[in-house]
């Protein structure tokens, strides 16, 4: 009769308990759209860089919200810590606690595109930059407490990364001008497995490799950007997704492809919550029978 | 059970506590607590200290959440808030077990005897939270058996002065039965030690296990202690850190079975 009863009130518990459960929210995936303003973002974890063409859902948006929207369009792994002012990780590069500078001295360091394909050292928080139609943003993992010794993303102006709206489908053609930089990217490749330091003094290396070639040239993109070729499953534009017909992807375009689906919780969280329930009403009822036998 | 073993066990606890900002980890802690106190609490005035220690927490969670509503509200911000709020609520309850589940002069007793004095400046200081407790709920048990008003705000003075008595009272008390039993004088007797029973090796045997997977998980950063925020998603809990908070269950459950 009592297990009957303290099923009965488990089963109420855990009900009301998982009631917020069915109010997932649901996810929106925004299209780029032509005409939208937009701005690019690029991503360089010390092995590798992502670029993306990321449309605004406003004139101006603050730097992490950039991020947030790369997310809603391109599937980029993120995780913002010090109450979302702070970027902890990146394309599954980075912190996974609140505390962003859990793995200090690597860290995400934040850079603003020059306009001209270089990267100027950010000095406030991506929460309160705002980021307007046509800005570069960069975001580049590793060690150095200022622009001078933090290793910069390659340059890439705004045409390198949105030049989607003048050519939809980008001509495969990059193997000609492919050997010249190669070594550059097998040696971006190389010290991939190295680490934070090592990768970022590494991409520090091949950025200077690719400041040297003349970013006036906007009509021409970079021969070293690769666009990622199909694979909507991939998160965000995987080297190994990107590679086929060229070498070294060091720098990966991210695809466009909608984000994954925010699941409900999983089954640890019912018995987590099954648990608790148990407990409570085993606790309650010692309590019962001990005042009742005193 | 011996003091020691539940030093162990609020420590552990504690730690479990201190590094997750989980829901699932700190509500299945929240729930062992109370498991244990329904269990082991020690019969008497301290045993309100559980409920006192909950609201507590309670409060500083709410506390800790509307703090947010000062600045920019955001989802993220208020559930982040929310979750620091909850591993506070979670520490306040296992120190509300841990004082209605022990005697805190026995603890004293434990400190060698170098350590005596700091131990025992320690263990008043614990203890005034659930003395003050109870003479509040002598006092006010004294005032509606003479049927004065004891809900109203305007009872609160004449709630604080026998307070403030009572305390003054338990002080004289204590330093009158310590000066009784030669303390301070340097020579000191055990009487009655205390033995360690095999409830209380394995509580301090489960309880450092759960203590020492939570250590290893932060180390790591394994086990999705601090579940994100930004983005705001929904935590995963690893069956195994959940095996280990239930390990800390082990002292309500010997306890439950020896004193039916």
């Amino acid at each position: 009769m009592g297990r009957a009863r303290s099923f009965a009130l488990g089963l109420t518990l855990l009900v009301g308990t998982c009631a917020p459960v069915l109010l997932s929210p649901g996810t929106a995936c925004a299209a780029t759209a032509a005409a939208a303003p937009h701005a690019a973002l690029v991503v360089d974890t010390g092995t590798r860089t992502t670029t993306y063409c990321v449309a605004l859902d406003d004139g101006s948006v603050s730097g992490t919200h950039l991020i947030e929207l790369a997310s809603a369009q391109y599937g980029l792994d993120y995780r913002f810590g010090f109450a979302g002012r702070a970027i902890c990780r990146l394309d599954g590069v980075g912190v996974d606690g609140d505390d962003c500078f859990g793995a200090y001295p690597d860290y995400w360091g934040y850079l603003h595109g020059d306009g001209a394909g270089g990267w100027a050292w950010a000095t406030g928080s991506a929460a309160d930059h705002a980021v307007d139609d046509g800005d570069v943003e960069g975001w580049s993992w590793g060690a150095g407490d200022s622009g001078t010794t933090h290793p910069a993303p390659p340059a890439l102006s705004i045409d390198d990364v949105c030049d989607q709206l003048d050519s939809p489908t980008p001509s495969p053609s990059p193997p000609a001008p492919a050997p010249s930089p190669s070594s550059g990217g097998g040696n971006g490749n190389g010290s991939g497995s190295g680490g934070g330091g090592g990768g970022g003094t590494d991409s520090a290396g091949s950025s200077g490799a690719a400041t040297a070639t003349p970013s006036s040239s906007v009509s021409s993109p970079s021969p070293r950007i690769h666009h990622a070729s199909g694979s909507p499953a991939a998160p965000a534009g995987s080297p190994v997704a990107a590679a086929p017909g060229s070498a070294s992807p060091d720098v990966v375009r991210a695809a466009a492809t909608a984000p994954p689906a925010s699941g409900g919780p999983p089954f640890g969280g019912l018995v987590t919550l099954g648990a608790i329930a148990l407990l409570g009403v085993g606790g309650w009822f010692t309590l019962r029978r001990r005042k009742g036998g005193a | 059970m011996h003091p020691a073993a539940w030093i162990f066990w609020v420590t552990c606890a504690a730690i479990v506590a201190f590094t997750t900002t989980d829901p699932f980890y700190l509500g299945l802690l929240v729930a062992v607590a109370w498991f244990v106190y329904a269990a082991c609490h020690v019969p008497g005035p301290t045993a309100r200290s559980f409920r006192v220690f909950l609201i507590a927490g309670l409060v500083a969670m709410g506390i800790r959440t509307l703090l947010v509503f000062l600045g920019t509200i955001e989802l993220g911000s208020v559930v982040y808030a929310a979750l620091e709020g909850m591993r506070l609520a979670a520490i306040l309850v296992v120190f509300g077990t841990f004082n209605a589940v022990t005697d805190p002069f026995g603890v004293v007793r434990l400190a060698p005897r170098r350590f005596h004095e700091p131990a025992l400046a320690a263990a008043l200081a614990l203890a005034i939270a659930p003395r003050t407790i109870a003479s509040v709920h002598r006092v006010r048990e004294a005032q509606a058996l003479r049927g004065l008003s004891t809900a109203r705000w305007r009872s609160l003075p004449a709630l604080a002065i026998p307070i403030l008595e009572t305390g003054m009272e338990d002080a004289v008390t204590l330093a009158e039965s310590m000066d009784a039993r030669g303390h301070g004088r340097g020579t000191r007797t055990r009487y009655r030690p205390q033995r360690w029973s095999a409830a209380a090796v394995a509580t301090v045997l489960a309880a450092s296990a759960a203590g020492a997977a939570f250590i290893v998980a932060a180390t790591t950063r394994t086990g999705g202690l601090h579940p994100s925020t930004f983005p705001l998603i929904w935590p995963v809990a690893s069956p195994w850190l959940l095996a280990a908070i239930g390990l800390l269950a082990v002292p309500g459950v010997i306890g439950r079975g020896r004193d039916a």
